[in-house]
């Protein structure tokens, strides 16, 4: 499997003739020859197993790997036991839950956490659920299916009230475009996008007209909405002419829905109800609408947006930068291989573990972040980009590392630490890698994580080991994922017995697992 | 609805996402500034902000522009200042003795008349609503400056109230850019080492990581490990530098001569902020909304900011440090000279004034004139965007030659529109 | 108690610019009003429809805030510490006599008797004069804080009462030229971050001199103020706290003027954010007035003529706040007046 993937460089430089030629491969034979074709100049390596292992753990399961399952892998000689690792990550029964937390960092930006809205994440991974059911299911929530009605998560959560606003209505509209379809239209809200040609005023003001009746229906106990119909056009005017304007509901780059006009009274499907606090059904149900229209083939920018934010999360770098980004004059790095990946994700009806587990197939997924001198900029993928992790997937990967165990409570008020220490704040994407003073203070001083390496099995473990090199490769392996090189090696025995003399608490080997696990190296996916 | 973007006199130039798109690509680094040479030469002059943000509005009829014997000029006299020819209100005899040190601008008139935008619109120097969320003039300087060379954080908050990492001062820069609050003087959490292990061990655990991280460093492109080195490094700087904020530390003498309370403390550990090298010092005082009483309420404001104000001028002048310190006192906009029924003023951002000193500003002068009742200005007027362009001036920092790169788009430290304000600067 | 019946306007007396507050001369037909432009305004209120503005007094350099009045003679005094006697009841103000800085600032309160006129203000400080020729003779010192409001026993001119901004209310034996008692309302003020909030607005003696009235307000906050409007009520002889009594709601914040009634009733009147305050009748063992007006807003003074029979409520016109700018029809910025309320109390039977 992989000797088929050692192309010459040479031989894939004529890119257009070999993607056409490769028509036949798999994905992510495609994916690397597309990649592969743009390369100059050196190129790091594959990385190794271990590596592998780390991000690929990373990736599917939330968490970096266990020792043992660690040692096993790097022990195989199995040719394709990568493949097999992914497989055997993506039927992990913590799967699910990751890549739920990731859609829901991702979705929501931290501006707050919802078990019901995590459920439906989670559920939607676990039962591969294509992307654009979804999408469907977050733009217009069904309150009777118990299994997906937290999806309205997205809506209520936006429809609070925020700071000194009545609700963020505008950063609703402006998310229905930035996470479905890629486009940031806030700063099209009252004129044309002032240096993207591609925004248009009434852009914004046809996704406005879809979500703009929605409220919140207090009267129930999970997350839902309450909309009411939509009577008539949005009309605006730019601040620039104040020329005055209206739209209905439209997508960019569709034909608007025509308002059907019913008789006062007749509006509702079924009309809201005071006693029973049921909010009613509009007719002319724009989200709805929205639900049917904008998870759909005819939509390209749909299935482009969410191969791009995938690919984002797998490969650290986005085909399109910013994410919320894709307009004409800002074009992906590799165009051809967005087309690619976007039709192939509609012809396989928006699979995203098919999807994921072809990516984690290419050369470019598996490449090292470990430079070869000038390896290019990391729109290049010569050179794999390090990426965040989440304060989930920290928090998950020291609890692996130290083997510390926590009942369910003292998990949820750990987690809400991690989450203070080390999420971005509210609205804030988290995209980049992101030390903070913060963070730095709570790895360094905060007793949660003394108390994982105290209370965890990781030191007891090694305290039983009779030599300190093998101490030294265990909490190497529990911690970075990797054996210590020799220098480590050489370091860390010195390190221990300068140290032994010191009074019980001040553990050398406590110190050295602490060491590791405050590292840049552990702390990103690399 | 709330406007997210209410660029009613949006005047971006439209500079291209080509211009800028190189800028982009580096996302995880400290990047996003078009000119790096240009903060990398201001850590060497270690210019240092003190800004001392006087929340909610004081009067500039009872401080900086009095006027007396007019319909509404209030029932304080006036006083002679060090500078003749210069009067100040009654309610602030310390800062008359240092007026030789200030610079007063008389002439401001500025855009908002409500708190929640008039903070912001000032804060950000963002006149016209550009759409993007500005950053703080210390989230600003924080980014175009770098800390100073004492690694303590580059932007620190003294207010009353909570403290922690304040992110949304930084606007587009990012979080990073934030603030360190120090909540009503307090440091933040978790600046002691946990309990048992010793600062020998801290130094050893620390140099264990620190060649893990410099093994990683070596083989990979430079922007993730810089971040978390500086980080570690800024966080050890600031245990390391915990006598800052042990207020033992403190004589009784210099608590007096700030003043026994809340604003004079702050003060205190303003300064001592400036002088341990942090680059820009927040003090923060709130409670100056005097839509009522509003005589009465400046009457006991006035001299506690009297108070502390001209201790850390003196202070600051006797140790040498106004010629790189700039300090600026100033609220989010003035009050109406008109008084209302319950013998308060309201919010004008029509016509009012604010003090700066040091950093070479002109000493000892006075800018811009209001018309004989203080209603309005009656010279050039100043908005915020002149005063960032000032400020920036005076720090070094050419906003013709510097801007931010938000998302591509390349936006001005400081508005096109405005320009220094010439008579201030030497 | 008698059937109280509501007063009547009999007109309004519109004064621009804004007045501190309104009193009738003790002979009843005079009423005067220190000014925020430094003027003390007369009118001839006999004509009770019609009243006829006389020539101010003129001699003062800045705020006027306190006028009381004995024996054909006004006493004032202004923000710059200036006080001033002059004859109020000729046709043209005539000076008797004037101290330029009779304290170091804000003079904020008068009170008479026949041998001496006490001053107090910014400075921390009681002014004895005599009220004669202005001699100084003597001074109280004890207060350190800025000194509101002051009056002297109404049958004992031996004795006065002195609050000030942090609600520490002083009895002196003016003889002795010493404190007698300190009397603990500090319910009436509060420290807010930077700022002193609240203090002893107004003093006032029940007509037998047995309790004083400390009025102000019970305060929340600083910057825009909030609180209940508040009357503490001690008694002289042994300084104990006999009630208090809450006036309104927090919004209407401080009792500017208050007095006992004959009727054994408070009539007060409140100030609070702008268009709220009001003039109020409350029974002292009731929780609630049995009569507030409506009308008026913002109200600043109380003064009683001499008989009993008519009232004068200082206010403010409505809309006097906003922030930012606002013009008149001329373009003129505009400032605020007081619109001076005449009322006639029913007389009961």
């Amino acid at each position: 499997m992989f000797k088929r993937l050692a192309f010459s460089v040479c031989w894939i430089s004529l890119a257009v003739v070999s993607a056409a030629l490769l028509a036949d491969e798999p994905l992510h034979v495609r994916i690397d020859a597309l990649i592969q074709s743009q390369f100059k100049g050196p190129v790091s390596d594959l990385c190794d197993d271990a590596t592998f292992m780390r991000r690929a753990s990373l990736d599917f399961v939330g968490s970096i790997p266990n020792v043992s399952e660690l040692r096993a892998f790097m022990a195989s000689e199995e040719v394709d036991k990568r493949e097999k690792l992914i497989d055997r990550l993506l039927d992990d029964e913590r799967h699910p839950r990751h890549l739920a937390n990731q859609f829901n960092i991702m979705l929501m930006e931290r501006r707050g956490e919802h078990e019901q809205w995590l459920q439906f994440l989670t559920d939607a991974v676990a039962k591969n659920k294509p992307w654009d059911q979804i999408v469907r299911e977050i733009l217009a929530p069904d309150p009777s299916d118990e299994q997906s009605r937290g999806s309205a998560f997205f809506y209520t959560k936006r429809l609070e009230r925020y700071g000194q606003n009545p609700d963020d209505m505008p950063g609703l509209v402006r998310d229905v475009g930035r996470m479905f379809l890629g486009i940031d239209v806030q700063c099209a809200q009252c004129h044309d996008h002032l240096f993207v040609d591609d925004y248009k005023q009434a852009d914004w003001q046809g996704l406005f007209a879809f979500v703009g009746s929605t409220g919140i229906d207090t009267a129930k106990e999970f997350p839902a909405i309450t909309e009411k119909p939509l009577l008539k056009k949005i009309e605006f005017a730019s601040v620039f002419d104040a020329q005055p304007m209206s739209v209905g509901p439209r997508l960019p780059g569709l034909t608007e829905f025509a308002i059907p006009e019913f008789a006062k009274g007749e509006e509702y499907a079924v009309p809201p109800d005071r006693k029973t606090k049921e909010p009613g059904v509009p007719k002319f149900s724009t989200t709805k609408l929205l639900s049917q229209q904008l998870p759909s083939r005819e939509l390209p920018a749909f299935s482009r947006n969410a191969v791009n934010r995938i690919w984002w999360m797998m490969m650290g770098r986005g085909l399109v930068e910013p994410l919320d980004m894709h307009h004409s004059d800002n074009p992906p790095s590799h165009p051809e291989l967005l087309d690619l990946l976007g039709e192939a994700f509609v012809e396989h009806q928006y699979d995203i573990r098919w999807l994921v587990r072809q990516l984690a197939l290419t050369r470019t997924y598996a490449r090292s972040s470990v430079t070869t001198g000038a390896s290019g900029d990391s729109a290049s993928y010569q050179c794999a980009t390090e990426r965040r992790l989440s304060a989930e997937q920290l928090f998950d990967s020291i609890l692996q590392a130290t083997g510390a165990t926590l009942t369910v409570d003292q998990r949820d008020d750990a987690l809400k630490r991690f989450r203070d220490a080390f999420a971005n704040p509210p609205k804030e994407p988290e995209l980049e890698v992101n030390p903070t003073v913060k963070g730095a203070l709570f790895l360094l001083n905060d007793d949660q994580i003394q108390r994982f390496l105290r209370e965890g099995d990781l030191l007891h473990r090694v305290q039983e080991m009779s030599e300190a090199r093998q101490q030294v490769e265990e909490i190497y392996l529990a911690t970075l994922s990797r054996m210590p090189s020799d220098e480590e090696l050489r370091l860390a025995l010195e390190f221990i017995p300068v140290d032994k003399s010191n009074v019980a608490g001040n553990d050398p080997l406590h110190h050295l697992a602490w060491a590791l696990l405050a590292s840049t190296e552990f702390f990103v996916n690399h | 609805m709330n406007n997210l973007c209410t660029p009613i006199d949006h005047v971006l130039s439209r500079r291209q996402l080509l211009g800028a798109a190189g800028a982009t690509a580096g996302t995880l680094g400290l990047g996003g500034l078009l000119h790096p040479a240009v903060a990398e030469q201001m850590k060497r002059t270690e210019k240092q902000v003190l800004f001392i943000w006087i929340d909610g509005g004081m009067s500039q009829l009872e401080s900086w522009d009095p006027k007396p014997k007019t319909r509404f000029g209030g029932p304080f006299r006036t006083i002679p200042t060090s500078v003749t020819g210069v009067h100040v209100s009654e309610l602030m005899p310390r800062t008359a003795k240092i007026m030789h040190h200030l610079a007063v601008i008389r002439s401001l008139h500025t855009q908002d008349n409500s708190h929640s935008r008039g903070v912001n619109r000032v804060q950000r120097g963002d006149p016209k609503e550009r759409g993007v969320t500005y950053p703080l003039f210390g989230s600003a300087v924080a980014k175009l400056m770098g800390p100073c060379s004492s690694g303590l954080p580059p932007y620190v908050w003294v207010k009353p109230g909570s403290g922690g990492f304040i992110h949304a001062d930084a606007g587009f820069l990012g979080p990073k850019y934030g603030a360190l609050a120090l909540g009503d003087g307090q440091p933040p959490e978790n600046m002691l080492l946990p309990e048992g292990i010793t600062p020998e061990a801290d130094r050893q655990r620390n140099a264990m990581r620190e060649f893990v991280n410099k093994r990683y460093a070596e083989r990979r492109r430079p922007g993730v490990s810089d971040a978390s080195s500086y980080v570690f490094d800024t966080a050890r700087t600031l245990m390391s530098r915990s006598e800052l904020f042990d207020p033992s530390t403190v004589t009784e003498s210099e608590r007096e001569r700030y003043g026994d309370h809340e604003l004079g403390r702050h003060m205190l550990v303003g300064r001592r902020m400036l002088e341990a090298g942090v680059r820009f010092v927040k003090v923060n005082s709130y409670g100056w909304d005097t839509h009522g009483d509003n005589f009465n309420g400046h009457a006991s404001l006035m001299p506690r900011f009297d108070q502390a104000f001209s201790a850390v001028i003196e202070d600051l002048a006797d140790r040498g440090m106004l010629d790189n310190v700039l300090v600026i006192a100033m609220s989010e906009f003035g009050r109406t000279p008109r008084i209302n029924g319950h013998i308060g003023r309201d919010h004008w951002p029509e016509a009012w004034s604010l003090a700066m000193a040091g950093c070479g500003l002109h000493k000892g002068i006075v800018i811009g004139k209001t018309n004989e009742e203080g209603t309005f200005v009656d010279s050039e007027e100043y908005d915020m965007g002149h005063l960032f362009h000032t400020w920036f001036h005076a720090l070094g920092i050419d906003p013709h030659k510097t801007e931010y790169v938000n998302n591509g788009q390349p936006l001005p430290i400081a508005h096109d529109d405005h320009s220094p304000i010439k008579e201030v600067l030497s | 108690m008698k059937e109280i019946l509501e007063p009547v306007e009999q007109c309004v007396i519109t004064v621009d610019p804004q007045v501190g507050s309104a009193h009738f001369s003790e002979c009843g037909r005079f009423l005067l009003a220190g000014s925020f432009d430094g003027r003390v305004r007369r009118w001839d209120v006999s004509d009770p429809q019609t009243p006829r503005e006389l020539e101010a007094f003129t001699q003062h350099q800045a705020w006027v805030s306190p006028v009381v009045t004995r024996d054909g003679v006004a006493f004032s005094a202004d923000s710059w510490g200036g006080v001033a006697a002059w004859r109020y009841d000729a046709d043209g103000p005539q000076t008797l006599w004037s101290v330029e800085e009779a304290h170091d600032g804000w003079c904020r309160q008068l009170a008479i008797t026949k041998d001496c006129l006490a001053t107090c203000g910014r400075d921390q400080r009681i002014g004895l004069w005599n009220p004669a020729d202005g001699n100084s003779i003597g001074e109280l010192q004890g207060h350190e804080n800025d000194i509101y409001s002051l009056a002297f026993h109404p049958s004992d001119s031996n004795l006065l009462a002195s609050g000030d901004a942090k609600g520490i209310v002083k009895i002196w034996d003016l003889a002795a030229r010493r404190c007698l008692r300190d009397l603990d309302a500090s319910l009436l003020f509060t420290l807010h971050r930077l700022q002193d909030v609240g203090g002893v607005k107004c003093l006032t003696f029940d007509a037998t001199g047995e309790r004083l009235a400390a009025c102000g307000t019970k305060p929340k906050n600083g910057g825009t103020v909030q609180g209940e409007p508040t009357i503490m009520i001690f008694d002289v002889a042994t300084g104990q706290l006999k009630q208090t009594l809450f006036v309104g709601p927090s919004k209407d914040c401080y009792v500017h003027e208050m007095h006992f009634h004959s009727d054994g009733y408070i009539m007060a009147v409140t100030c609070g954010a702008a268009g709220t305050g009001r003039l109020l009748f409350q029974k002292l063992d009731a929780e609630k007035p049995f009569y507030a007006s409506k009308k008026l807003i913002n109200c600043h003074s109380l003064s009683r003529s001499p008989d009993g029979s008519r009232l004068a409520v200082t206010t403010t016109n409505r809309n006097s706040n906003g922030n930012g700018r606002r013009l008149d029809d001329d373009g003129q910025y505009e400032g605020n007046t007081t619109p001076i309320h005449m009322l006639s109390m029913p007389q009961s039977e």
